[in-house]
């Protein structure tokens, strides 16, 4: 019992599958293998024997494995369309994403620290060092809108379950369009771009966050699977 | 002997061809069980062996990719239920599983007409 379950569970979780996902399905099969193996009793096969002939009717657990990976790729569109997805649609969507991200941040910004009081955010954008202040408040907002939108595709590649090749596509197609997408900021306007701008300061740093998104993403995800067959080993 | 790995294997080969000919066979088998009653997967690969009388059958395991396919397409729903001491998952039809089932029964039935009106022929 314990080698095929066990062996299935270990193939779905070295293929991606989301813990919750590999809990109900190992789950499953193990209630389909004890059902043959009560069949085989019925029929007078020694217990031995009737875990046997449940292993044998079952088949290859990896290859089941990976049927069960491929059925849930299958069955959605992000799934199917794995190279459009994630090598095509971040070229359109993440400016779009990161934009609107950035746009929401400055929007909850100015609602908690103003109240939507336009006048009062004038003049404090007249005041040198207050202004220095906005200056850094967003970048920092522009790189967690970077961090964001890549992490959207991270979760679409999981929800899909292409694996972590197409993940780490995706940050790199993100991390190539944050070298020519920039935001900045001047007293009383605000600018968006999409050009090589070599001026702007710490470019290489937006080109890093997806890379440092994909790493962050595959070091939980890594650990969580290590820490979850550590604990059903238990 | 058909199993669900001959069926992906040959879907692949006629995709190319007629589409429409093997294609969602094991989708109309569990759909079609599943509109009478719910059931869970052992049920479902034993009901396919007896009521086809053996003519087809699933390999045991490979009811469960085609079942959660059929989960995430929102045509079946699954729940799961403590009957006589066991656990076990009870799959139920949803009204998009019942159009899909119309779907590929009148399909089904449009490609086996034209596979016995050229039988007939050849026989006659």
């Amino acid at each position: 019992m314990r080698d095929f379950i066990e062996t299935l569970r270990r193939r779905l979780v070295e293929l991606g599958c989301p813990m919750a996902q590999v809990r109900r399905l190992v789950q499953e099969v193990a209630d389909h293998r004890e059902d043959l193996k009560q069949a085989a009793l019925a029929e007078g096969l020694a217990e031995v024997g009737a875990e046997v002939r449940a292993d044998v009717q079952l088949g290859d657990p990896l290859a089941l494995a990976d049927h069960l990976m491929a059925a849930q790729r299958r069955s959605s569109w992000w799934g199917r369309h794995f190279v459009v997805t994630f090598c095509l649609l971040p070229l359109l969507a993440f400016p779009v994403l990161w934009l609107l991200l950035l746009l929401l941040e400055m929007s909850l910004a100015f609602a908690l620290g103003y109240g939507w009081d336009s006048k009062k955010l004038h003049v404090a954008v007249n005041d040198p060092v207050t202004f220095h202040c906005f200056v850094t408040v967003f970048h920092f907002m522009d790189y967690i809108a970077l961090a964001l939108a890549t992490l959207l595709f991270c979760w679409l590649a999981r929800r899909a379950a292409v694996g972590l090749k197409w993940m780490v596509t995706a940050c790199a197609v993100c991390s190539l369009l944050t070298l020519i997408t920039w935001g900045k900021i001047e007293p009383h306007s605000f600018f968006v771009g999409f050009t090589v701008n070599s001026h702007l300061h710490l470019q290489w740093l937006r080109g890093a966050i997806p890379l440092a998104v994909a790493g962050a993403v595959y070091v939980f995800e890594r650990r969580t699977r290590q820490r979850f067959l550590e604990k059903v080993a238990d | 002997m058909l199993t669900g790995i001959t069926v992906i294997g040959m879907m692949a080969a006629m995709k190319k061809t007629n589409p429409s000919f093997l294609n969602g066979v094991p989708e109309l088998l569990v759909l079609r069980l599943l509109a009478r009653r719910e059931m869970y997967g052992y049920q479902i690969v034993e009901e396919i062996r007896a009521q086809t009388r053996e003519a087809l059958a699933f390999g045991e395991g490979c009811i469960y990719p085609y079942l959660h396919y059929l989960k995430a397409q929102k045509q079946v729903t699954s729940q799961r239920r403590e009957v006589d001491g066991r656990n076990r998952n009870y799959y139920k039809l949803t009204a998009r599983g019942r159009k899909r089932l119309d779907e590929l029964t009148t399909e089904w039935k449009r490609v086996t007409t034209g596979v016995a009106l050229l039988l007939e022929e050849q026989h006659a």
